[in-house]
């Protein structure tokens, strides 16, 4: 039982830097739609430059890299430039399916085993411990400092924050950036430590269901921490459902696969259904998705 | 010297030439970036451009089946376009095609002995309707409950690819080699006019059809009303939740309809291939996002862009073959080209003026 629990914790990692992140930056009203597309090239340079140096170390570091410039980007597109934050999002996505194909499916394989990380149990590896500790620090800075104010009050009506001297475009740009950072941290822990492995897309959706996590945590890192836990469990008994039911009880494993998307679009439908709609709309933060024009 | 002052101006009414041209710049620009990444690769790059469109449009070599490709492209294309003009961002294409393949070859397999006469329309009945059902979930679900459809819609895609591998892998569609699956009967293939299957013409009528439908019909001044104001739409009289679940519906359509024209369309094809392969073509579906928007969702323009946009991903082939460079420098390009095309829809808001000095 105790690799499974493992892996289910290494894949609630994986969902949980990828959410913060995406937490942070749409708490200060910027939506990043392609946080996959981040996770995704944040994979590929970390998966190459590992691959290259023979430092997991260094992989790390350059997709942290890669992901705060693609967070960057977004921000110069979103931000600066004033473009619908969809657009934007999916133009990241996109290029980044494009760029991941090119550049890193010419190194499909396993990593070399020379390469291999300290994992508690053998199995769970210490980088969890910061994930855990990075819910409290993006609770403690959205809450209680200053800085997090400054963020919330900018998701939620950024001419009322320019107004009491807030520099709307700088806090947007942090936010992106942490955002794109945490991303493609995310994207390194997928391909260095949980699958170890590159073959064509591996994130396969999980930046996608980042994304809806976020949407239903109702922007609340502690509520985000549970959601993770719960889609990490999902994710990893959709992966290997025989370690719960042996032979997987005769049922193709395509359909264990499904259930992730699944629970996602039925949490997604609980979160708005006439109970919780009110409660939701109130929690969002209000400039979300709305880009921020000075007259 | 002196440079000359530049100044912002915000644009009030974007005329449709203006946009017309800010695509085109995108498109050049494009093209010049990816240029760099062909200089990267060690390749020069006019010589690169001159052998991917030699290649795609040579009748002996590329053409017929860039032509295939184009016309899926169109196809796709079309079904994001009519979603979008109501707001509603269709990201589920690759769902609606999976599902459209799910019914096309659930027709063919179980009803195989019927003349071609009977099975092929049968075949792109069920492939629409499996497709339009799967689009018209996003849709009630986006306009009764709210969720957001881009989520919603690469989760169905999920589903939707993950429904495809268990018929085929180990499930009741596997074929000979255990990854693919079996082949459609001879009577399922599209009929040809001169190698060309006759759903090329098909595609561009519905293009046409289309653009009347968005232009000239009522139901088309309801998509359009809706998608500049949906709150004055409601005010109008115009019932949302049956608009959403129109386009998604008809978008959803499309969408399976193309799935039929690919597996059916080409004679390589004629089955499922490996999961790498029609996740492939999955991926494809998305080109359509970047080609409706170029084209300001216009279905007529997006006649010779799809066809230039197809002609990109056949003749790439060839840069790997005959130039040695490495694969999926198309998936660069269009990735390149919607970032590119992100970044000039600055120009829909803002233009940028020279300040004239004074005297």
């Amino acid at each position: 039982m105790w690799p499974f629990i493992a892996r289910c914790l290494e894949t609630m990692t994986i969902f949980l830097f990828a959410a913060l992140g995406e937490l942070w930056n749409q708490r200060s009203g910027v939506l990043n739609v392609g946080i996959e597309g981040v996770m995704l090239l944040g994979a590929a340079s970390g998966f190459v430059t590992a691959i290259h140096s023979g430092s997991l170390a260094l992989g790390f570091i350059a997709g942290i890299i890669v992901g705060g410039i693609l967070g960057l980007l977004h921000g110069l597109l979103s931000i600066t430039l004033k473009v619908d934050q969809v657009i934007s999002g999916m133009g990241i996505w996109i290029f980044a399916m494009g760029f991941a194909t090119w550049w890193a499916d010419k190194y499909s394989g396993p990593l070399p085993a020379s390469l291999s990380s300290p994992k508690i149990g053998g199995m769970l590896s210490p980088l969890f411990f910061l994930a855990l500790t990075l819910v409290f620090i993006v609770w403690f800075i959205l809450y209680r400092t200053s800085l997090g104010l400054k963020i919330r009050s900018v998701g939620e009506d950024p001419s009322v924050a320019e107004a009491t001297g807030i520099n709307v475009t700088r806090i947007r740009y942090l936010s992106v950036i942490v955002g794109g950072l945490l991303g493609g941290l995310s994207g390194a822990f997928l391909i260095l430590s949980y699958l170890r492995v590159w073959s064509h897309i591996p994130t396969s959706g999980m930046g996608w269901i980042a994304l809806a996590l976020v949407f239903f945590s109702m922007w609340k890192p502690f509520i985000l921490l549970g959601g993770a836990l719960l889609f990490g469990t999902i994710w990893q008994f959709g992966v290997s459902p025989e370690v719960i039911f042996p032979g997987g009880l005769g049922i193709p494993l395509g359909v264990y696969r499904m259930l992730p998307f699944i629970a996602t679009i039925i949490v997604l439908m609980i979160i708005l259904s006439p109970k919780f709609r009110r409660k939701w709309g109130l929690a969002k933060p209000a400039a979300l998705g709305l880009p921020y024009v000075k007259e | 010297m002196r440079l000359p002052r530049l100044k912002l101006e915000r644009v009030l009414v974007l005329t449709g030439r203006d946009a017309v041209k800010i695509s085109a710049a995108s498109i050049i620009v494009a093209f010049v970036i990816f240029s760099i990444f062909l200089l990267l690769e060690g390749a020069d790059a006019i010589e690169a451009y001159r052998n991917i469109f030699s290649f795609a449009f040579n009748p002996r070599l590329g053409l017929v089946t860039t032509i295939h490709r184009s016309m899926f492209l169109l196809l796709v294309t079309l079904a994001f376009i009519l979603p979008l003009k109501t707001g509603f961002w269709n990201v589920g294409v690759q769902g609606q095609f999976y599902l459209g393949t799910v019914g096309a070859f659930a027709v063919a397999y179980a009803l195989g002995n019927l003349p071609a006469g009977v099975l092929i329309p049968l075949m792109m009945v069920a492939a629409s309707l499996f497709g339009a059902g799967y689009g018209a979930i996003a849709g009630f679900l986006k306009e009764k409950w709210g969720v957001n459809e881009v989520v919603l819609t690469i989760m169905l895609n999920n589903i939707a690819f993950w429904l495809i591998y268990c018929l085929v892998i180990g499930g009741p569609w596997m074929g000979i080699s255990e990854s693919e699956s079996r082949s459609l009967p001879a009577s399922a293939m599209a009929p040809t006019i001169g190698k060309i299957p006759f759903t090329v013409p098909l595609a561009i009528a519905l293009s046409v059809i289309f653009y009347f439908l968005l232009t000239k019909s009522s139901i088309g001044y309801q998509i359009r009303c809706y998608g500049s104001n949906p709150s004055a739409a409601k005010y109008a009289g115009m019932n949302p939740l049956k608009l959403l679940i129109f386009v998604t519906a008809i978008g959803g359509a499309i969408a399976g309809l193309s799935a039929y024209h690919m597996w059916a369309g080409d004679p390589s094809f004629g089955r499922i291939p490996r999961p790498e392969g029609y996740m492939g073509i999955g991926d494809f579906t998305f080109w359509g996002i970047i080609v409706g928007l170029v084209c300001l969702l216009n279905p007529i323009a997006a006649i010779p862009a799809s066809i230039f946009i197809g002609s990109l991903r056949e003749g790439g082939a060839i840069l790997v073959r005959r130039l040695g460079l490495t694969f999926g420098l198309d998936n660069v390009f269009v990735g390149i080209l919607f970032l590119t095309f992100v970044a000039f829809q600055f120009f829909h808001r803002y233009k940028i003026i020279r300040v004239k000095k004074r005297r």
